[in-house]
């Protein structure tokens, strides 16, 4: 066999199967825009069961962005001995910035410390009686910003180097919110984990058993096709690509309803979270994330049709039913 | 072209519908298959097919041994056995062009070439007109015309065909072995079950018969008067 013959029967093989393929295509196609209520119906129960952990990711994403560990939330009080004077004070200010370029600082002199304390407290003038001030110098420095685990390890190394430093009585910083909030998002992340593994199941489920009924319903032409030479491939065709259609738009609906809810949900949330005083930029899915969710659903549509299809063909088997009145 | 070497099939119950059936069918010869009800002549062509499996000899198809053929062959061998039903086996909600163009859609042919191939095999027939009908506004005797333009379009060197004069009067099924005879004066093996042992007689061709599962009598072609 020459080269020529060789090529052109391959491109005679390709040119059969992409004819094939586009047949079933417009046959799983056909069989979608027929039964246009059962398409619908299906299409939005994929939809939603795919917008719940869609939800909860972007929920996170927005939380995990928020400002609310910024400034005073993260910040880190140091105080100094007393009779530690201003320069002193400066001086250590001076190291941490080149040290560490923390995002803030700020100094309270032990004056200033008083008169907030006066204010404050109420007590006001009753203070006069104490002839020193008994405040020392108070530092607040909150760590550059960053991830709850990047804040977390920048306060350790912050707190590890001002205990060295032989001016400071002592650093406080309150932890647990920052662990609680950094343990709260790990908990999201999981439960997001955990809602992709169950609401992809149940994507599955739904369209295996749509098209279970739809292969059902054609029982007798699958029949014909396989007595008239069709493979098992030929088969399973267009009731994968009808998974497929239902995956995809399942998807879309999913990403449709994502961006319906930011701008429902969006006004409010915004409102709330500008009394924790944060300036809040709402986050959507980008581009990439709707081209996932849009191929997830597919290939999840596409597996749970050929589950539904692999079960009928064992009934095709040699020996089975087949071609008996 | 078909060679059965001692072919037993016991079904999975264990009724046995055939026993050390052995024989050898040329290419381009018809040949009738006949015997009482129940004597083993729709497993004999399921066999043919590789609808079924011999649990005991061989059974040889062009050449090929489908005793041990692997599963995945049997697409194949069916899209090289045309094969004509009792009861039609057409889909009702598809024209008769969309019938009986299946096989060249499922060997992946052009639309250009399906559409003159099967004009082809519905004017042999001769049901040209009917191109675009649906099965159901048939006749019984049209339908199994149109099954017969399904099992020939693809020109496949193998015909079968199981009762196909079942329930149609003397003259169409005259008419229909006339057609049959054609197609096999053109090279194809034609082997076909029948009861219809008046029409089977004025056929003069070779006929097996089967009686209860064993291969009775193999009467020649020139023995019939
Ligand atoms: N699927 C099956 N399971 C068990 N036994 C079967 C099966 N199919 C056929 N048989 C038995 O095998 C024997 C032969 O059946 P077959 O259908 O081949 O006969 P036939 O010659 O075609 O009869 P008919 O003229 O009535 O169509 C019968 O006894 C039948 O009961
Ligand atoms: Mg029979």
């Amino acid at each position: 066999m020459n080269d020529v013959s060789l090529f052109s029967r391959i491109g005679r093989r390709i040119r059969a199967w992409s004819r094939q393929h586009s047949y079933s295509f417009f046959s799983s196609l056909g069989v979608i825009l027929k039964h246009k209520t059962g398409t619908l119906m299906t299409v939005l129960v994929l939809g939603i069961a795919m917008f719940l952990p869609l939800g909860l990711y972007v929920t996170l994403n927005n939380l995990d962005n928020v400002d609310l560990r910024q400034d005073e939330w993260s910040a880190v009080t140091v105080f100094f001995k007393p009779g530690i004077d201003g320069t002193e004070v400066r001086r250590v200010a001076n190291e941490l910035q080149q040290r560490f370029e923390p995002g803030s600082m700020t100094l309270i002199s032990p004056e200033q410390g008083m008169a907030d304390f006066r204010s404050a407290s109420g007590f006001g003038d009753s203070l006069e009686i104490l002839d020193e001030n008994p405040l020392p110098w108070v530092m607040q420095v909150s760590p550059r910003s960053g991830s709850t685990d990047q804040l977390e390890s920048r306060v350790a190394e912050l707190t590890a180097y001002l205990d060295t430093v032989n001016s400071v009585e002592l650093t406080q910083f309150d932890y647990k919110w920052l662990q609680r909030l950094g343990r709260l998002l790990d908990l999201g992340q999981a439960a997001v984990t955990l809602l992709v593994a169950l609401f992809g199941l149940a994507v599955v489920v739904v369209v295996a058993n749509t098209i279970r009924l739809d292969v059902a319903s054609r029982a007798e032409e699958i029949e014909i096709l396989a007595l008239v030479g069709a493979g098992n491939a030929f088969v399973r065709q267009p009731f994968l690509y009808t998974g497929l259609w239902y995956g995809l738009m399942g998807g879309f609906i999913a990403v449709v309803l994502i961006a319906l809810a930011m701008f429902y949900l969006g006004g409010p949330l915004g409102l709330l979270l500008e009394t924790y005083g944060s300036a809040f930029n709402m986050r959507g899915l980008e581009g990439y994330h709707a081209l996932w969710v849009l191929a997830g659903g597919a290939l999840l549509g596409w597996f749970g049709a050929w589950i539904a299809v692999q079960r009928y063909l064992r009934k095709l088997r040699i020996g089975g039913r087949l071609g008996r009145s | 072209m078909i060679r059965f070497e001692r072919v037993s099939k016991v079904y999975p119950g264990g009724s046995r519908a055939l026993a050390d059936v052995s024989f050898d069918i040329e290419r381009g010869s018809m040949v009738f298959l006949t015997g009482h009800s129940g004597a083993g002549k729709s497993t004999l062509l399921r066999l043919v097919m590789m609808l079924e499996r011999a649990s005991r000899g061989n059974v040889f198809v062009n050449g090929l041994n489908l005793s041990e053929a692997p599963d995945r062959l049997a697409p194949i061998v069916r899209r090289n056995t045309g094969m004509i039903f009792q009861d039609h086996k057409l889909l009702k909600d598809k024209t008769v062009a969309d019938n009986v163009a299946l096989p060249l859609m499922i060997a992946g042919l052009k639309y250009a070439d399906i559409r003159k191939r099967v004009r082809a095999a519905l004017d042999k027939v001769g049901l040209l007109s009917k191109v675009s009908q649906m099965p159901l506004a048939l006749s019984g005797g049209e339908q199994q015309r149109v099954g017969i333009a399904r099992a020939i379009v693809s020109m496949p060197p193998l015909l079968l065909a199981d009762e196909p004069t079942g329930n149609l009067d003397p003259n169409l099924s005259r008419e229909l072995f006339a057609l049959f005879e054609e197609v096999a004066a053109q090279g194809v093996t034609v082997l076909i079950a029948s009861h219809d042992l008046d029409l089977i007689r004025r056929m003069h061709k070779r006929v097996l018969v089967l009686s209860a599962g064993r291969l009775a009598d193999d009467i020649p072609a020139r023995n019939i008067p």
